[in-house]
């Protein structure tokens, strides 16, 4: 919808002699650029710079004090015989596979709810949406941790049922679950964008299933789930790139050292920690950059099979 | 190439050297830049500790600054195990603060990097201070460091518990099969609702204590491994059948309570650290009286114990305001009312104008007191550890938490931390 303006302009451009077109063009160039220019130059400056010269240490042994020492691939080929790597390479798999879906279906199911014309959607939409907005700072993991500790509402709410867990951040077997209803519990920025998917749907749809007897669940899979699709996958796409890069949380309820047990050392954590607290920079470097690569991979993956279950309305005729 | 940090470190110099000059006018090479009552320099200080530092700290920097109306001081403090994560991006990107509390852990890594100024070439007094324990603070010739305070290695415990329990309060004359049954006992008597005690083998420290009481030094002079893998083994099984057992608290318990220590929480009854935790022990627990007795020796007449600098005050080597760096430094371990304001809560104060000036009554008394009943058996200071030092004993604490929560076996663990320290030991040669 936004592109629609400069569409209609070009259009009445494409009309005028050819001449007047091009140099027109080259002033809008030109101040297109300009405009451009504090961005382009902090992204030049603060993320292509820092990623070429993380490149360049990732082959290299630094310390953050000595000149880095050019050492080749040894840097990647020592990871893999790191015990400490492998674990946090399943701490974070886990977190994805499990806390990706979850946290989409929670979305989901809430956009759908909220979907309905009823009194006082604006209010039940902001405070629906809050928790993401509030859900990856500082103050919230350290509500978090007092919540699932020893004796905290959480603890106490289950130990009412009869359900005598202990606290969770201190259980090796309990961070994870706890981890994934931190993420779960943030889904406000996907509910926006599938709510203002299931708005595009055409209500025609529904009212001539309704006319031919389909159930809700036969509505939902046979109208909401393809004409969703589009925004579904881009859904999928951003949380799973996404919840690769968590750290905040995971930093501050393991105090920053990925405990109990290595039980929280999630991916970036443990970069951090090789990093900064070892002052292994170049093992830190790699690190990234193999992360880089995999989440790369990984997008392309989606991309692909996004070919056999993503409608556009457009092609499908 | 682009290079982000030394681009921004040429910014940031030259915007912080642009703002000094603005604000200065006047600098001299050998003092770096002085300040005057009307126009003072502000120096940055940075230390770890918990709020009740915190407090004292300020209260000394408060004085600081009225009896040197040119200088003022910038404090800021964390926690220890996020200082050094900062201290590590500050000096890649060459802006520690001014004046620094320091830990003997990581004086090589800064000190022989050159990251730290060579105090005998400013003026500091060390005249009131034992000639044995200023070289812990010195490399190969060179001052990085003044010790504020010294520390020494004791079971702490607190005698209303222990009474509570009738338990009789320990003489600190014991073998560590003797100190496993005491745990043991506190953990029965109180069935379960009292620890023993946190798993003693986890603190690096105890550790190089044990071997001591053996005759085998940590490190080696050329930086390697002085004990072997069926050291560490024989160690980490010295309390092996009180793992899970009320005489040990758990690990789940510990990471609950961190940064809190379980003794500090009232969880145990007893905890085997560095005697100048006291102050913030009393604090944390609210305990009216702790109590401080010698670790365990198998070997009565060797306790292999000894004073270590508990803080050192270094300088950083880029500092724009060396005198008035060293005045701070000056100040914070000869003044006798800094004595008079921290007590024992940083250690024992290692000047001797410091100590003499400050009076030491109740707890305090009884820290001083326990470092002059352990003095036949003191041996000396150790020499500042090996570069990456600070990695290890973090290491060392990590691997122990895994073998509590079962996740290592004894053996396990000490191959995980062997591997660890071997490759460590390989990088930074």
């Amino acid at each position: 919808m936004t592109q629609s303006p400069t569409l209609s302009r070009r259009s009445t451009q494409s009309t005028s002699p050819l001449p007047r077109k091009s140099r027109q063009q080259g002033v809008d160039a030109r101040a297109g650029y300009t405009f451009l220019l504090p961005w382009l130059l902090g992204f030049i400056a603060l993320t292509v710079g820092p990623m070429i010269s993380s490149l360049y240490l990732s082959f290299t042994n630094y310390n953050l004090f000595d000149p880095p020492k050019w050492i080749g691939l040894d840097n990647y080929t020592s990871l893999f015989q790191d015990e400490r790597f492998l674990q946090s390479v399943g701490v974070t798999v886990s977190y994805v596979v499990f806390g990706t879906p979850l946290k989409l279906a929670a979305a989901l199911a809430v956009a759908m709810l909220l979907n309905s014309k009823r009194r006082g959607q604006g209010f039940y939409r902001s405070a629906f949406y809050a928790p993401s907005l509030i859900g990856a700072s500082v103050s919230i993991a350290i509500v978090w941790k007092a919540m699932f500790g020893d004796s905290g509402p959480v603890d106490q709410g289950l130990s009412f049922f009869g359900i005598n867990l202990g606290g969770w951040v201190g259980n090796p077997g309990m961070t994870m679950p706890m981890f994934i209803l931190l993420t779960v519990w943030q889904f406000g920025a996907p509910m926006v964008i599938f709510l203002a998917g299931l708005k595009q749907i055409p209500a025609d749809l529904y009212e001539a299933a309704s006319m031919d007897g389909a159930g809700p669940v036969r509505k939902f899979f046979n109208i909401t789930w393809p004409m969703l699709s589009p925004v579904i996958f881009f859904n999928l796409l951003m949380e799973t790139i996404h919840a690769f890069q968590i750290f905040n949380s995971a930093y501050i309820i393991s105090n920053g050292e990925g405990g109990p047990a290595g039980s929280t050392l999630f991916y970036t954590l443990y970069l951090y920690l090789r990093g900064f607290s070892d002052f292994r920079m170049g093992y830190a470097s790699a690190m990234a950059w193999l992360l880089l690569i995999v989440v790369g991979i990984l997008t392309l993956i989606i991309f692909r099979t996004s070919k056999s279950w993503v409608h556009y309305s457009g092609d499908a005729k | 190439m682009i290079n982000r940090r030394h681009f921004l470190t040429t910014v940031a110099v030259g915007t912080a050297s642009a703002a000094a000059l603005a604000a200065c006018g006047t600098g001299s090479s050998t003092a770096g830049q002085t300040g005057s009552a009307e126009n003072p320099v502000t120096i940055n200080y940075t230390w770890w500790g918990n709020d009740d530092r915190a407090e004292r700290t300020r209260k000394a920097i408060a004085l600081f600054e009225s009896k040197n109306p040119d200088i003022k001081v910038n404090g800021n403090f964390t926690d220890f195990a996020g200082y050094w994560q900062k201290r590590a991006t500050e000096a890649a990107g060459g802006g520690l603060p001014d004046v620094m509390q320091w830990d003997l852990s990581y004086l090589r890594d800064y000190g022989q990097r050159n990251q730290l100024l060579d105090l005998s070439t400013v003026n500091i007094n060390t005249d009131a201070f034992e000639k044995s324990l200023l070289p812990s603070g010195q490399i190969k010739g060179k001052t990085y460091g003044i010790p504020t305070s010294t520390n020494a290695f004791a079971v702490y415990y607190d005698p209303a518990k222990l009474a509570g329990l009738g338990i009789a309060e320990p003489t600190g004359k014991w073998t560590y099969k003797e100190f496993n049954e005491f745990l043991t006992e506190v953990g029965t008597k109180s069935s379960g609702a009292l620890f023993g005690s946190t798993d003693y083998t986890g603190v690096w420290w105890m550790f190089n204590i044990w071997l001591r009481q053996n005759n085998i030094e940590a490190f080696t002079e050329d930086g390697k491994l002085g004990f072997t893998k069926d050291d560490l083994k024989k160690w980490w099984n010295l309390p092996a059948g009180l793992r899970g057992t009320p005489a040990i608290v758990s690990e789940e318990r510990v990471t609950q309570l961190a940064p809190k220590s379980p003794f500090g929480s009232n969880v145990t009854a007893t905890e085997v650290t560095w005697d100048n935790f006291m102050a913030g022990y009393l604090a944390d627990s609210g305990a009216k009286e702790l109590k401080l007795v010698p670790v365990p020796s198998d070997d009565p007449d060797n306790l292999g114990l000894f004073l270590k600098p508990s803080m050192l005050m270094v300088a950083s080597a880029k500092t724009k305001f060396k005198d008035a760096a060293a005045r701070f430094i000056d100040f914070m371990v000869n003044d006798p009312e800094v004595g008079q304001i921290f007590k024992t809560s940083r250690g024992v104060p290692a000047s001797k104008t410091q100590r003499d000036g400050t009076t030491f009554e109740g707890t305090d008394k009884l820290v001083v007191d326990y470092e002059k009943s352990i003095e036949q058996y003191l041996k000396d200071a150790p020499e500042p550890p090996i570069v990456g030092f600070g990695t290890l004993e973090t290491s060392f604490k990590r691997v122990a938490s895994d073998l509590n929560f079962g996740k290592l076996t004894v053996d396990g663990a000490a191959d995980a931390w062997f591997k660890e320290a071997e490759d460590l030991i390989k990088q930074n040669a």
